[in-house]
């Protein structure tokens, strides 16, 4: 991936009132890390709306702060989730030089046959992967392939996923990626059973009687 | 219908609405998901019925994931009777709402399928909702 520079300026407004940053078209966000203080930031609101959704937790990102160039990673993006737009973002700077650790995102591709030949439905347990590596090792995406789950109940395991060199897992080898499961029928139609009271786990009266 | 196996306590005070989601607003499980875009209590009934809808249309395939429960006791008086004697009698149980939370997730569809299931859905809640993806715009993956 190209070189990505988000432009940033110091933010000297806090708390409640970085409300009145976005309605200014500004996006609240804050840069911390190797070798520097949290430093409050705010970027183009619409700027970072278009990059930030392409940005994966592994990518590294220049922020140009006043004419200074971080090299950061994007740790959370805050969004309004009805609304769907960015409220806050978190940056933390890294060295080039020194290994880190970070999440990266799972890409699943390939058509599972095991859907086509047995209707099974695949369902990812994992969606990121823990990993140590230099920034510049540091993968964008790992692509699972899903070719491999032929028949019901095949899975692919963190330790089946290949990786490139000079990035280590972190994340338990054994542990589930992506599993075919099979089909199990949804009953359509269960019987409504009004009336049904649930126990009550503490009985009034009886803690007293055992007094 | 989804209910509580065991309860502590019997009745329940109403509580307030306030704020949104903070927590499952995000399409965790399966592709498509429908989201709640207002507040409310969202009655057992109402989650039986969208899953009936959602399973009906479905065809025996893909999975679906219902991601709230309704572990509220809803209690009502009984018709004709005087104000006093205590608090009317569980009716039935609700699920709290909050906007954003996503309320049920469907895996292993087409597009087509399960836009057209979660439609059937959302006409059974009584609240605004709208049919989400697991990477939504601006949800960066």
């Amino acid at each position: 991936m190209e070189k990505v520079v988000l432009k940033a300026t110091k933010r000297t407004v806090t708390g409640k009132q970085v409300k009145q940053l976005r309605r200014k078209g500004l996006l609240p966000g804050v840069i911390y890390g190797h070798n520097m203080e949290p430093t409050p930031i705010s970027l183009d609101a619409h700027d970072a709306s278009l990059i930030l959704p392409k940005l994966t937790s592994s990518s590294i990102v220049t922020i140009d702060l006043e004419g200074k160039q971080i090299a950061a990673l994007v740790r959370e993006k805050q969004r309004n989730f009805i609304k769907n737009f960015f409220t806050h973002v978190d940056f933390q700077a890294v060295s080039l030089t020194e290994a880190i650790r970070t999440y990266v995102s799972l890409h699943f591709s390939g058509a599972a046959p095991a859907v086509k030949d047995f209707q099974a439905i695949v369902v990812t347990n994992l969606a990121e992967i823990e990993v140590e590596a230099l920034p510049a090792d540091l993968p964008e995406r790992i692509e699972v392939d899903l070719s491999k789950l032929a028949a019901i109940g095949d899975a692919i395991y963190v330790k089946d996923l290949v990786v490139p060199a000079g990035v280590e897992v972190l994340t338990d080898g054994d542990e589930v990626v992506v599993v075919a499961t099979g089909a199990t029928e949804e009953k359509e139609e269960t019987e409504i059973v009004e009336g049904i009271e649930p126990e009550l786990s503490v009985e009034r009266g009886k803690k007293e009687e055992e007094e | 219908m989804l209910m509580p196996k065991r309860v502590k306590w019997r009745k329940q005070m109403r509580g307030r609405l306030k704020g949104k989601a903070l927590r499952g607003a995000e399409v965790s499980f399966g592709e498509w998901g429908l989201q709640a875009l207002e507040p409310g209590w969202i009655t057992a009934r109402q989650i039986e019925a969208a899953r009936r809808a959602i399973v009906r249309e479905m065809k025996r395939r893909g999975k679906v994931w219902i991601r709230i429960f309704p572990a509220k006791p809803y209690t009502r008086r009984a018709a004709e009777t005087r104000m006093g004697n205590g608090k009317g009698s569980v009716e039935y149980y609700v699920a709290v709402v909050k906007p954003g939370r996503v309320m049920i997730e469907i895996g292993g569809l087409g597009q087509e399928e399960a836009l057209r299931a979660l439609k059937l859905a959302q006409y059974k809640f009584s609240i605004k909702t709208k049919i989400v993806t697991r990477h939504a715009a601006g949800a960066g993956e």
